[in-house]
């Protein structure tokens, strides 16, 4: 069991990561879960002092957009682009967009990470 | 306005062992734009994870890197046993805390030895890299290993050490910590490393935050934070205190890597004075059941995250790690425009890139 996560709509994503950015909060990681037919997704901060851990936590259907928290904090570019890749995550406006190619190659399967049939396929099949 | 470049910096490129490009665009020799582009070794040891059971995970997470592979096995095993949870002995705790240390001390020296090759320091990069193979031989001779070790195990460590190897182990590590110190004093003050370094790839304490940095990069620009500051292991124990600069230059990187290797040898020096008798192991029962727990510690380069949902079963259902390198990189996009296309490699190396760990 995880302390301090909050579970949030998607919609709040936005308003709520702007409130650790206003409390000077740094931005660790952010873990996409796949729940079979949704994702669940965990953006976690460090508060200081004291080092404390909070989480972001929203689920999507596979098919929802999320959107990106890079115009808040340019810490998350990675961690969006490798979920919209490895989970397909559908990440929208990040403000790099490697385009579903930062750790895949073009011939790579494709969301790898999934554990539904989808998994696995080669990229263009 | 002078045309602008766009010109690749990598993936093979001697500042970086391991690959990872720089899409740099400039004007003249000045960066205006950095674009990174990683995925030329990633390995998808996650989804291995997931497939392996979980004791076999250990040694998969220790070959995320070669350099921090004692403290991913350790926190591997650490946010595995927050899923029980099962309580470590406190002698494994201890034995734990001084391989970790060991590993952030010789960690620290071969980034000192490439830092002066980098300079051109040649005499110097041998003689960090000649005092790290004492380091390497304790390794060796605690753990049977000198780079991947494989010695903790779910529920505590597989060896323990004697009072002879201790004894051997604070010998060395006094002499170790003398030579440091002395080659420190010429590396810190010597005109052409300040004259590299200061006042290159600066940021400032709000942008560390912002940009999610981590480890001495994030200390050097003024911030305490610190993964051994949650006082875990044995750190609790050591009155440990996080080091910190605040200039967040080049220079201030450099410093404080510098200070936390001699600190490493003193939290070393202190743990095995105070590392109580008992039991080194507890045998977990059962598979790691339905839950998920988060785990951080602080490798040489700054704070791990690891990550873990249990089902039940002998098999995870999912395992994450942040690694130190991961975090660090977007800072990049903020400290190199602006800079001197020589001052690239300079702060890139500032940073101490770990690449195998960013392609886990």
């Amino acid at each position: 069991m995880i302390e301090n996560i909050k579970e949030i709509k998607k919609d709040e994503l936005l308003a709520e990561v702007k409130k650790f950015a206003d409390a000077k909060a740094r931005f660790v990681t952010a873990v996409c879960n796949d729940l079979g037919d949704k994702l669940e997704v965990t953006y976690f901060f460090n508060m200081s002092p004291g080092m404390e851990m909070h989480g972001l936590r929203i689920t999507v259907g596979k098919d929802e957009e999320v959107p990106s928290t890079t115009g808040i904090f340019l810490a998350t570019v990675l961690v969006e682009n490798e979920m919209k890749e490895m989970f397909g995550l559908k990440v929208k406006d990040i403000a790099i967009d490697f385009g579903g190619h930062m750790l895949l190659a073009q011939d790579s399967p494709v969301t790898p990470m999934l554990k539904t049939e989808a998994a696995g396929r080669k990229g263009g099949e | 306005m002078a045309p602008r470049t766009v010109a690749p910096f990598g993936p093979q490129h001697p500042v970086f062992p391991e690959p990872i490009q720089l899409k740099i665009t400039y004007e003249d020799e000045k960066v205006v734009n950095v674009v990174p582009a990683i995925g030329y070794g990633h390995r998808g040891i996650e989804k291995a994870c997931e497939l392996n059971e979980y004791q076999k995970n250990i040694y998969l997470c220790e070959r995320i890197c070669g350099i921090c592979s004692c403290i991913h096995g350790i926190s591997y095993c650490e946010v595995v046993e927050r899923l029980w949870p099962i309580d470590v002995p406190p002698r494994a705790k201890y034995l734990r805390t001084i391989w970790s240390e060991m590993s952030r001390t010789h960690s620290h020296l071969l980034w000192l030895g490439l830092m002066a090759d980098a300079f051109g320091f040649e005499s110097m990069f041998m003689q960090f890299w000649r005092i790290r193979e004492k380091v390497l031989d304790l390794l060796e001779m605690t753990t049977g290993q000198r780079v991947t070790h494989s010695v903790s195990v779910i529920g505590g460590v597989r060896r323990d050490i004697d009072d002879e190897q201790k004894k051997k182990c604070i010998k060395v590590l006094m002499e170790v910590r003398k030579e440091s110190e002395a080659l420190i004093n010429v590396f810190i003050n010597d005109y052409t490393v300040k004259a590299r370094t200061v006042g290159k790839g600066v940021l400032t304490k709000e942008q560390a935050i912002a940009l999610g940095c981590t480890g001495p990069h994030l200390r050097a620009s003024g911030v305490k934070e610190d993964c051994r500051m949650q006082g875990l292991q044995a750190y609790g124990d050591l009155g440990f205190e996080p080091i910190v600069e605040k200039d967040g230059d080049s220079y201030a990187r450099s410093v404080v890597r510098c200070r936390e290797l001699l600190q490493a040898i003193d939290l070393q020096l202190e743990a095995f004075s105070k590392m109580p008798e008992g039991e080194i192991a507890v045998r977990p029962k059962g598979n790691p059941p339905a839950n998920e727990a988060f785990y951080r510690a602080e490798q040489p380069r700054g704070e791990v995250v690891y990550y873990a949902k249990g089902n039940g079963t002998r098999n995870l259902e999912r395992l994450h790690v942040r690694t130190p390198t991961y975090a660090n990189i977007p800072s990049l996009l903020v400290m190199l425009p602006g800079c001197e296309l020589p001052d690239v490699p300079v702060i890139i190396h500032s940073l101490d890139p770990c690449i195998s760990c960013t392609e886990r």
